[in-house]
């Protein structure tokens, strides 16, 4: 077991960290060109930078405005994405764990306090959890994943703590630190590849929507050249279908009797 | 030379509008603030009957609420696909929809935010639900996962009956954007309903009310959406300066064709029929301040469904604003008080007419607002004094573009004047938007379902008079009042301008250049001729 340990947190580690980072990077990335492409393809340059810059702050920091609707599950949800963010960058443990292996650290949280984070993300992470299913609002709008990601994240914090905090067995602690261990790698594998991509785009939403409902000039025209309607399109009197059956429909219908 | 009780209205602006931020502060974004009866089972049945008759939802196979046009009903989800890639490839939707399945995370806070939502509590009416329908066939058919993923797990991809659902769907939206403010990963799904439609669109799924407006608009013979000749309108214009010159005793001319005037004015063409007392009071509005403006022969018409349906046909209309403009040689394009027209020629006119060269798009509500603080028209604060509560159009308050300019105007002439909770940015829309209350037969639909929470908000207001100006909001508004039995007169913020309005008089010692502009070949004299020279032509 030592040895899939070792693994988990060595190697494993490292790749899963480089296949977030480098996945994070890649969608930043694109998402970015994106959006310099959208805006230079349409001729109105008149952006509200002011307001994008204001409404992303107000979402990034929502402490002003979060609470006016939903508090409880809103309560939730911020002390789970504050406390999960700072407790694993700031364990001394951690930081000991990449001291070792980069060569550098950074001041640690007390024990104490960190102790106490864990707790508070486990509970938030269940009320999440909680709240999704049993919320009737949240429940039609859910897939897969967003019941599966509360319980995922949790998972790490839970065995974790049980490992640095409960009177256990050497092998009990072990099992411990395997489920830790590969949890974590998990999360990292799948954050580029599911909605917790949301870390590192969210920044760039409210811009991203800006520059969406700007739309090309004449784009509407080759839609319908594209669609091979340029001579006939929806507001000609009669439905360009109905008055020009294209030669491929009728044949289809004959082959399909 | 006035009495000297009458305070000529101005305004303490700064302060004002200071004050009013942070009342929109603390009073926006709640939907708890008014207390709605729920939906009972009766009105909903009423609300979601399907008003066509059985042989025409078989035939056409779409069980929607609003008539559709016949249409090739076969291969739909291949030409929806077809009309959805053409789309993608000419437009920036795929930089939107990339984000979007990616932050994603169905947190369902927009629920908070949707009056249809909170006045039917169905899941399908979610806003997160609702933009997940097109993103969830982007996903399938357009991401390289979706495909790999719909390989492993056989799925069958876009059916019939999910465009069916997405046709309903889409329209039940009232497109106000309220729910944006409240995603915390900026997801616009407003956005994700306005391309859902013209996707729709591009397959001959859209509602009859609008595409033969617009086709009227864009190749009919009037150039108008609601086919008011030309003659017509001329007969209009003059009938309304005869009206001003009997209720007011002086001249008031509707410029029609001045060439080289400053601004070109397009309302929605239907307050030519129906909001006689706003034009009259955009009149004296002009006449108070002496600034050439015109109106045009040619095309008149400011009503632009392109935003609610078609980006085509957005453009188009917007083409024949310029066009107009270009004739006239104007210098700013002003739009009437419309709300879905003020902020398709704001936002879109740059876009499609000349990127940075676009002429300025003013609206009269920042015109008027502008004129009066600069003391250029002068208004009796003595004349109105019933309640009065301020409705925002959702197009032109939710960008923050048009927000305090009418409430300064209004607190500076009207005694008792009451906000409702929410306002502002946050308002509730009318029940009646994105071109929904163009669509009658599902007036059952937006009283008793769109506008059910705005009904409870004016009523609780105990206003006797709610200012709304813009042409949808209005008629919306109207039937609302009807619908919900709310006692509370509608009408356009010019309306009560244009009653409390101390215009000068037309003496020969008075300003010369306002004498010019009465008297000159400017008005009704340049427009009595034109229906000859049209008749000519044609």
């Amino acid at each position: 077991m030592t040895s899939w340990i070792e693994f988990g947190r060595g190697p494993l580690f490292r790749l899963c960290f480089a296949l977030m980072v480098l996945g994070l990077l890649r969608i930043l990335i694109l998402t970015s060109l994106g959006i310099v492409e959208a805006y230079q393809r349409n001729p109105d340059k008149i952006v509200p930078w002011k307001e994008i810059r204001n409404k992303t702050l107000a979402w990034l920091l929502p402490i002003g405005r979060l609470w006016k609707q939903r508090p409880i599950y809103s309560l939730f949800s911020f002390l789970f994405h504050a406390s999960m963010i700072v407790t694993p960058l700031f364990l001394a443990s951690h930081i000991l764990l990449w001291k070792n292996a980069v060569g550098f650290g950074w001041p640690s949280l007390p024990q104490e306090l960190a102790n106490w984070l864990t707790l508070l993300v486990i509970v938030t992470a269940l009320g999440l959890f909680f709240g999704r299913v049993l919320d009737p609002r949240s429940r039609p709008v859910s897939r897969f994943q967003d019941y599966l990601w509360p319980l995922l994240i949790a998972t790490p914090f839970v065995t974790g703590y049980i490992a640095s905090n409960a009177v256990i067995g050497p092998r009990t602690y072990q099992q411990m630190m395997l489920v830790h261990i590969y949890a974590a790698d998990l999360i990292m594998l799948m954050v580029p590849f599911t909605k917790i991509a949301h870390c590192v785009l969210m920044p760039l939403s409210q811009l991203v929507t800006a520059v969406a409902w700007k739309f090309p000039a004449q784009a509407g025209d080759r839609v319908i050249e594209t669609l091979g309607f340029a001579d006939r399109p929806t507001w000609m009197p009669k439905p360009r279908l109905a008055a020009e059956p294209a030669a491929a429909v009728p044949a289809k219908k004959e082959g399909a009797k | 030379m006035f009495l000297p009780g009458i305070a000529a209205a101005s305004l303490e602006s700064s302060s004002t509008s200071r004050t009013e931020k942070r009342r929109e502060r603390i009073e926006g974004a709640s939907l708890e603030g008014v207390s709605v009866r729920p939906l009972s089972t009766e009105e909903k049945s009423k609300a979601f009957a399907l008003p066509k008759k059985s042989e025409v939802v078989q035939r056409q196979r779409l069980p929607v609420r609003y008539h559709v046009e016949d249409f090739d009903v076969e291969d739909r989800p291949r030409r929806f696909l077809e009309a959805f890639a053409a789309i993608l490839k000419h437009t920036n939707y795929r930089l939107a929809l990339d984000h979007y399945i990616r932050v994603s995370a169905k947190c369902a806070r927009c629920t908070v935010a949707c009056q249809v939502y909170d006045a039917t509590g169905d899941p399908h009416d979610i806003p997160c639900y609702r933009s997940e329908l097109l993103l969830s066939v982007y996903r399938r058919h357009f991401t390289l996962s979706g495909m790999l993923r719909a390989r492993i797990l056989g799925d069958p991809g876009l059916t019939d009956e999910k465009i069916q659902e997405m046709a309903d769907s889409f329209y039940n939206c009232t497109a106000c954007r309220r729910c944006h403010f409240e995603c915390p990963m900026g997801i616009d799904h407003a956005l994700i309903t306005h391309l859902g439609r013209y996707i729709l669109s591009e397959i001959g799924v859209a509602p009859r009310a609008l595409v033969v407006s617009t086709r009227e608009q864009l190749i009919g013979a009037t150039g108008n959406t609601s086919g008011i000749p030309l003659p017509a309108l001329l007969d209009t214009l003059e009938f309304l300066t005869e009206d001003i010159q009997d209720q007011k005793g002086i001249h008031v001319p509707f410029p029609v064709d001045q060439e080289g005037a400053e601004y070109l004015f397009v309302p929605a063409v239907s307050d030519f029929m129906m909001e006689a007392e706003t034009l009259k009071g955009i009149a004296a509005v002009f006449k108070a301040t002496g600034d050439s403006w015109t109106i045009g022969s040619k095309y008149f018409d400011g009503i632009n469904y392109g935003l609610f349906y078609s980006d085509h046909v957005l453009e188009h209309v917007l083409r024949k604003i310029r066009a107009e403009a270009e004739r006239l040689k104007v210098k700013k394009v002003l739009i009437g008080e419309c709300g879905h027209a003020s902020r398709s020629a704001k936002f879109f006119y740059p876009t499609y007419c000349g990127g940075k060269d676009a002429l300025p798009v003013v609206s009269i509500l920042e015109y008027t607002h502008q004129a009066l603080k600069e003391g250029r028209i002068k208004l009796d604060p003595k004349i109105v004094t019933e309640r009065v509560t301020y409705h925002d159009p959702c197009n032109m308050a939710r960008p923050g573009w048009i927000v305090n300019q009418p409430r300064e105007v209004l607190r500076a002439f009207c005694a008792d004047y009451v906000e409702m909770v929410p306002n502002g940015r946050m308002n509730i829309c009318c029940g009646g938007g994105g071109g929904t209350v163009s669509i009658d037969e599902i007036r059952p639909y937006r009283t008793a379902v769109g506008g059910r929470l705005k009904a409870e908000q004016i009523r609780d207001t105990k206003a006797n008079y709610c200012v709304a100006p813009c042409s949808n909001c209005k008629k919306q508004l109207r039937e609302l009042m009807e619908d919900q039995g709310v006692e509370c007169e509608i009408g356009g913020l010019h309306d009560l301008i244009y009653k409390a309005i101390i215009l000068p008089k037309d003496t020969p010692s008075g300003d010369e250049k306002q004498e010019e502009s009465a008297e000159g070949s400017v008005s009704l004299a340049a427009g009595s001729e034109d229906p000859g020279n049209e008749g000519g032509e044609s």
